[in-house]
């Protein structure tokens, strides 16, 4: 990446970035009064306008971005009214435990769909592409609560393989890594699906490559050639990495809410619960954040990975 | 259009759903699905052929109900996705310019919120139900569609035939339905498909957190009420819940693969 490419790509990050600031605001203000929903619909007026006092919520809208904007440079992203408590302190407290099963599990699915779409894409039409095929499409097409309740009530509660819960109770000393191996192995059975579609069709691509003959007709071990190819394909897989890294951060609302963890899904569903806007508008900028920054490291590591893109070139 | 044999047997299988959804919108079946008609959790048997659920409301007719339910949401929400996409994604490729810059950072602006979150904050912002849910997943997953008829329409704006008919003074709203939409057709249909399985996902998930449907049962709602008894040996609300939820997603995304890669065209 030239040194022009990477000051227009960070420009139109914060721009991105902004923007999100923008739409959070705008729709939260436009569709939603944060005091009505926290006092119920069928309350008094007058007892709403004295919320609305309270929380500031009376000012004009350009006050309330400004200070909304200000607080985001200083990375405050507000009080959750609701839970008495700074936003970025309720999600910072929130991340351990969904990151403890959701990045081995990321990883986990990655592993497994890059070894599937492989072995898939060597012989298109074949035996093992056939059953990667079978398999993706099945798990692409079953919905995320029937794979959770079922892993949970068969392993967990009927057969007693795991334990039932996935993070340790409050004021529990039990440790966290046994109880985090279920949850992992079901994120990844979610995300694996899809994953291994993707890696199919971009190995398929990638393995008719004429410079794989050529490393062929040398000699080369299969072995290697593959490795190769995986080298090749760098840039794409980066890509895919960058696109699951939301589902990173907020994990599955399912998992969370079945095993009872206390991480960013769970925090999501009870800010839903309990009208907590404020928490909701936090949470979608803050991930809204890792999201953009994520995908602009993962660009720069392509474009250092591939030296056609650090030319400049496309691929 | 060949689908080949699968993909025939998920059409099929998808019409079925379609005949029992109106059976029971019109009452000839399940139409008891809320009385109290048997004991808490009484296993299936003759006259309750899928047992009761923990209310003792006959949980066949529920289930039967709630293909309404997923198949509402599938359609609507589905066709409204595309619907705000396309334009979008038409109107930014076409005019090119500013129209096309702003189109562009509002699809990454809206694409990197998290689409749970944004779920989630439509629901808590618009209130539980069935609508709510529909304007949920249109307003969080139009960018993918947006951007692939971006991608076509600047493509063809520099056709000959798109050039020749701007010469002539036709609009956008003129290329877009003359010249891009019927360049767009295989493209729309697949999408419009794969959208259908997401938005009955998307709908089962919200359902299961009591955010969907609040008259009629939803297969998400009868999988949160129930799901947790499997331990106790009580398969059948599970079973019955997901197992047409599984059908109907399976059937359509094999409709969808045979659509965007037809047998024999390899």
């Amino acid at each position: 990446m030239t040194r022009s490419a990477l000051a227009g790509r960070l420009v139109g990050a914060l721009v991105t970035l902004a923007l999100v600031v923008v739409i959070v605001f705008g729709i939260a203000g436009a569709l939603a009064d944060p005091a009505v929903i926290a006092l119920g619909g069928g309350a008094p007026v007058d007892e709403v306008a004295r919320l609305r006092h309270a929380w500031g919520l009376d000012r004009p809208w350009q006050v309330r971005l400004g200070e909304l904007a200000w607080g985001l440079l200083h990375l405050d992203l507000g009080l959750s009214r609701i839970q008495q408590a700074p936003v970025s302190a309720l999600i910072g407290r929130a991340l351990a435990p969904t990151l403890a099963y959701a990045l081995p599990g990321i990883l986990l699915a990655l592993a497994l769909a890059l070894a599937g779409g492989l072995a898939a894409a060597r012989r298109p039409g074949g035996p093992i592409d056939r059953l990667v095929n079978l398999s993706a499409t099945l798990l692409l097409s079953t919905s995320s609560v029937i794979v959770v309740l079922a892993a949970h009530g068969l392993l967990a509660r009927r057969l007693g393989l795991f334990p039932i819960i996935g993070w340790p109770l409050v004021g529990s000393d039990a440790a966290a890594a046994g109880l985090v191996v279920l949850p992992a192995l079901t994120w990844a059975l979610l995300q694996l699906g899809p994953d291994l579609r993707h890696f199919r069709a971009l190995f398929v691509r990638e393995l008719d490559a004429p410079y794989l003959d050529g490393l062929r007709s040398r000699g080369i071990a299969e072995a290697r050639v593959l490795g190769h190819a995986l080298r090749g394909a760098s840039g794409p897989i980066l890509a895919r990495l960058a696109a699951r890294l939301p589902h990173l951060v907020v994990g599955s609302l399912v998992i969370e809410q079945v095993f009872n963890i206390p991480g960013i899904g769970g925090l999501a569903l009870t800010a839903l619960r309990t009208g907590d806007l404020a928490l909701v508008e936090g949470l979608a900028l803050l991930l809204a954040l890792v999201t953009i920054v994520g995908q602009l490291l993962l660009d720069l590591a392509a474009a250092a990975l591939d030296p056609r893109l650090a030319a400049g070139g496309e691929r | 259009m060949k689908l080949g044999r699968a993909g025939g047997a998920a059409l099929a299988l998808l019409g079925a759903f379609a005949l029992v959804a109106a059976a029971a919108a019109l009452g000839l079946v399940g139409a008891d699905y809320h009385g109290f008609v048997a004991e808490p959790y009484a296993p299936p048997g003759p006259g309750l052929w899928l047992g009761a659920d923990a209310l003792g409301r006959d949980l066949g007719a529920r289930v039967l109900q709630g293909t309404r339910v997923s198949l509402l949401v599938g359609v609507v929400a589905s066709l409204l996705t595309l619907a705000l996409g396309g334009l979008l994604g038409g109107l930014a490729g076409l005019r090119g310019g500013w129209v096309d810059r702003l189109v562009i950072a509002l699809t990454d602006a809206v694409a990197a919120i998290p689409p749970l979150i944004t779920l989630l904050g439509f629901c808590l912002v618009l209130g539980p139900g069935v609508s709510s849910v529909i304007l949920a997943i249109a307003l969080s997953q139009w960018t993918g569609i947006c951007r692939s008829v971006r991608a076509e329409a600047r493509r063809l704006r520099r056709a000959d035939f798109v050039r020749a008919a701007e010469a002539m003074g036709a609009g956008w709203p003129h290329l877009l339905r003359v010249h891009l939409l019927p360049h767009l057709a295989p493209l729309l249909l697949t999408s419009a498909v794969l959208y259908f399985v997401h938005a009955i996902k998307v709908e089962a998930l919200l359902a299961f957190f009591g955010q969907s449907s609040q008259e009629l049962p939803s297969w998400g709602l009868l999988l949160a009420e129930c799901g947790s008894e499997l331990s106790r040996g009580i398969w059948w609300p599970l079973v019955g819940a997901s197992a047409p939820l599984a059908l109907l997603t399976l059937a359509a995304q094999v409709v969808a693969d045979r659509l965007a890669d037809p047998p024999g065209a390899r």
